[in-house]
């Protein structure tokens, strides 16, 4: 039998199993498709770039599951944890754990959806490979930051941290926010937004972090997922300029997605802002940096002049954010920093060094605005103290994030905002997440705020200590780095490596 | 903009609404021009509190996490973006504290 040409076996594989109903209304079949006001006038003009089908999908997916577990193996066969930088570069991992792993799942989960309930055949199988891969990723980076879990806290109980934790409802509230979005809100949001626009800020300072602090068995994962994001990359790209090209009267309704969603997903990016300048001994870059290379030269200098052509303009409030370069990841860091007796990784005073790095890639904001609260809270525990903000801080009601932030081009002056509807208060951080607000206050009105959850009762306790334990985060987890059992395990085992060594 | 929804009709409570604290209600403070806290603190008091028990009992422990706070040094009050002038004896109701405000104070 004749070999068929790769096109040939996609077209029969995919495609030419998909059948027209006849006696169910397509409405009836596809009811998902239609309330969002999106207009679809031909489903076959969505190319799916790689032609996959699923035996080559597999084929390809195991060779590199195969290369993943045999460095997992070796690393677990040779101490590979101990080669690290330090053990306070295990606080990114655990961050990415926490909030990033839940959402591979979660976009897993959602993938699945689209592939049964979008109308053609070439967007439902590619839905399919995105949520087989979603899947995949989840198990890799359980299988690989697993390792870590015989010898550090807080890799422990993910799944009840997601749904849990205070700081984690920020990524948890952004995917559920597009969940419960129709479809095609759900592309612009996950395909788009975070898989296009801003996906090298997220996965990039994860593994070159990884690279840069002697941590092998993540990197490794980073390469193994590396194909499949730019697939992920290029479906976002594609599925945005499909729904643009199907109707013009789809370009305002995807402007207002791009607008909210840009934000959303800015403000998740936060905590990698923090964890690019302050969890990584050894730095990769700075956020703001990345920034600039990966958003404002690529994205704003790149993508969106190439958009335009389809009326599309670049989102709302990214001004503000552009702004925020310089200040937003000390912000979030210092937060972190006297929140940590609630978290489930460690946080501490960067040593001289990190400051003067610091010093060195914000010097309009940096030894103005924040080395000094590092020398006071160093002052604090020369003194024998910690400094905590033992209160519940005020939340944003759609990012979720303590209202932390300062007005544009005032570092000193905290921005906050209130909306009033149907007679009930509500506040936010910023411009950008109050117009989210406004423009569905329905929606956002319903937001599972862990502070005023907490505060009803509804958390396991009144007392700090039973809240935390009912969110799945253990002593030793958070709290202060020095003197934590990572710190403590670590100096024993380096102590001890060195002393068998002899020198 | 209402949520586009597939039943067409989209109508929830809030999560947050007043009702769910019974007679307490949530009162954020902010401590203006002292990055030293990140963020507002949100307590959760009784509508009936007076204000000097409300900073007595609240704001003052926890202001104190800083060590240079001084108990009687709040000054410049304002409540939701308005002037404001506390007074001991009064209860946060009477003084149009709502559930969450937010009270802000400089040193």
């Amino acid at each position: 039998m004749a070999k068929l040409s790769m096109r040939e076996r996609y077209s029969l594989l995919t495609r030419d199993l998909d059948w027209t109903p006849t006696y169910v209304d397509p409405k009836e079949v596809y009811p998902y498709t239609r309330y969002e006001g999106i207009k679809i006038h031909d489903w076959d003009a969505w190319e799916d770039p790689f032609r996959l089908t699923v035996d080559s999908y597999c084929k390809y997916q195991a060779e590199k599951d195969k290369k993943l577990y045999a460095v997992i193996e070796s690393f677990a066969q040779g101490q590979g944890h101990l080669s690290l930088t330090d053990a306070r570069y295990l606080n990114s991992l655990k961050l990415f754990i926490q909030g990033v792993t839940p959402l591979e799942y979660a976009a897993h989960r959602h993938f699945g959806f689209l592939a049964r309930h979008l109308d053609g055949p070439g967007p439902r199988f590619a839905a399919l490979c995105q949520s087989m891969d979603e899947l995949r990723h989840t198990q890799t980076e359980v299988h690989t930051l697993g390792q870590y879990n015989k010898y550090y806290d807080g890799l422990h109980n993910w799944p009840q941290m997601f749904d849990r934790v205070w700081y984690l409802s920020v990524p948890r509230s952004f995917i559920d926010d597009a969940m419960t979005a129709g479809p095609f809100e759900f592309l612009t949001s996950v395909s788009f937004a975070f898989e296009y626009l801003l996906t090298n800020l997220l996965f990039v300072p994860f593994m070159s972090g990884a690279s840069f602090n002697g941590d092998l068995a993540t990197m490794t994962f980073g390469f193994s997922a590396q194909s499949d994001e730019s697939r992920h990359m290029t479906l976002g790209l594609g599925s945005l300029k499909f729904m643009l090209e199907q109707d013009e009267d789809n370009v305002p309704i995807i402007q207002g997605w791009l607008d909210k969603w840009f934000w959303r997903a800015y403000r998740v990016l936060g905590l990698v802002a923090s964890m690019m300048d302050y969890m990584l001994p050894q730095p990769v870059m700075s956020w703001k940096e990345g920034f600039e290379l990966y958003f404002e030269d690529q994205m704003l200098g790149g993508l969106f002049p190439d958009l335009e052509f389809y009326g599309i303009r670049p989102p709302l409030h990214v001004e503000a954010a552009i702004a925020e370069k310089d200040v937003v990841s000390h912000q979030i860091y210092w937060l972190l920093y006297q929140y940590c007796f609630g978290t489930a990784f460690t946080a501490t005073v960067p040593d001289t060094a990190h400051l003067d790095w610091l010093s060195e890639q914000y010097p309009d904001t940096f030894d103005r605005h924040y080395r000094p609260l590092w020398d006071k809270a160093r002052g604090i525990q020369q003194d024998g103290g910690r400094f905590f903000n033992l209160a519940l801080p005020q939340l944003c009601q759609v990012c979720q994030i303590p209202v932390a932030f300062t007005e544009p081009g005032d570092p000193t002056r905290l921005s906050h905002r209130s909306s009033v509807h149907e007679g009930e208060r509500y506040n936010l951080c910023s411009d950008g997440c109050q117009w989210i607000f406004e423009r569905e206050p329905e929606k956002y009105r319903q937001a599972w705020l862990p502070v005023h959850q907490i505060y009803q009762g509804n958390c396991g306790g009144a007392a700090l200590p039973d809240v935390i334990a009912w969110s799945g985060v253990r002593p030793g987890d958070g709290g202060e780095y020095l003197g934590s059992p990572d710190h403590v395990n670590w100096e024993r085992w380096h102590a001890a490596g060195t002393a068998a060594s002899g020198l | 903009m209402p949520v586009r929804s597939l039943s067409g009709t989209y109508d929830y409570p809030s999560s947050s609404r007043q009702e769910l604290y019974g007679d307490d209600q949530l009162v954020s403070v902010h401590w203006e021009g002292n990055l030293t806290f990140s963020a507002p603190a949100c307590f959760r008091a009784p509508r009936a509190m007076t204000w000097g028990d409300f900073k007595m009992q609240l704001v003052d422990p926890w202001a104190a996490c800083d060590p240079d706070y001084d108990p009687s040094a709040p000054t410049g009050f304002r409540l939701d973006g308005d002037a404001f002038i506390p007074q001991p004896d009064r209860t946060l109701a009477d003084l149009g504290v709502g559930h969450k405000s937010l009270i802000c104070f400089r040193t």
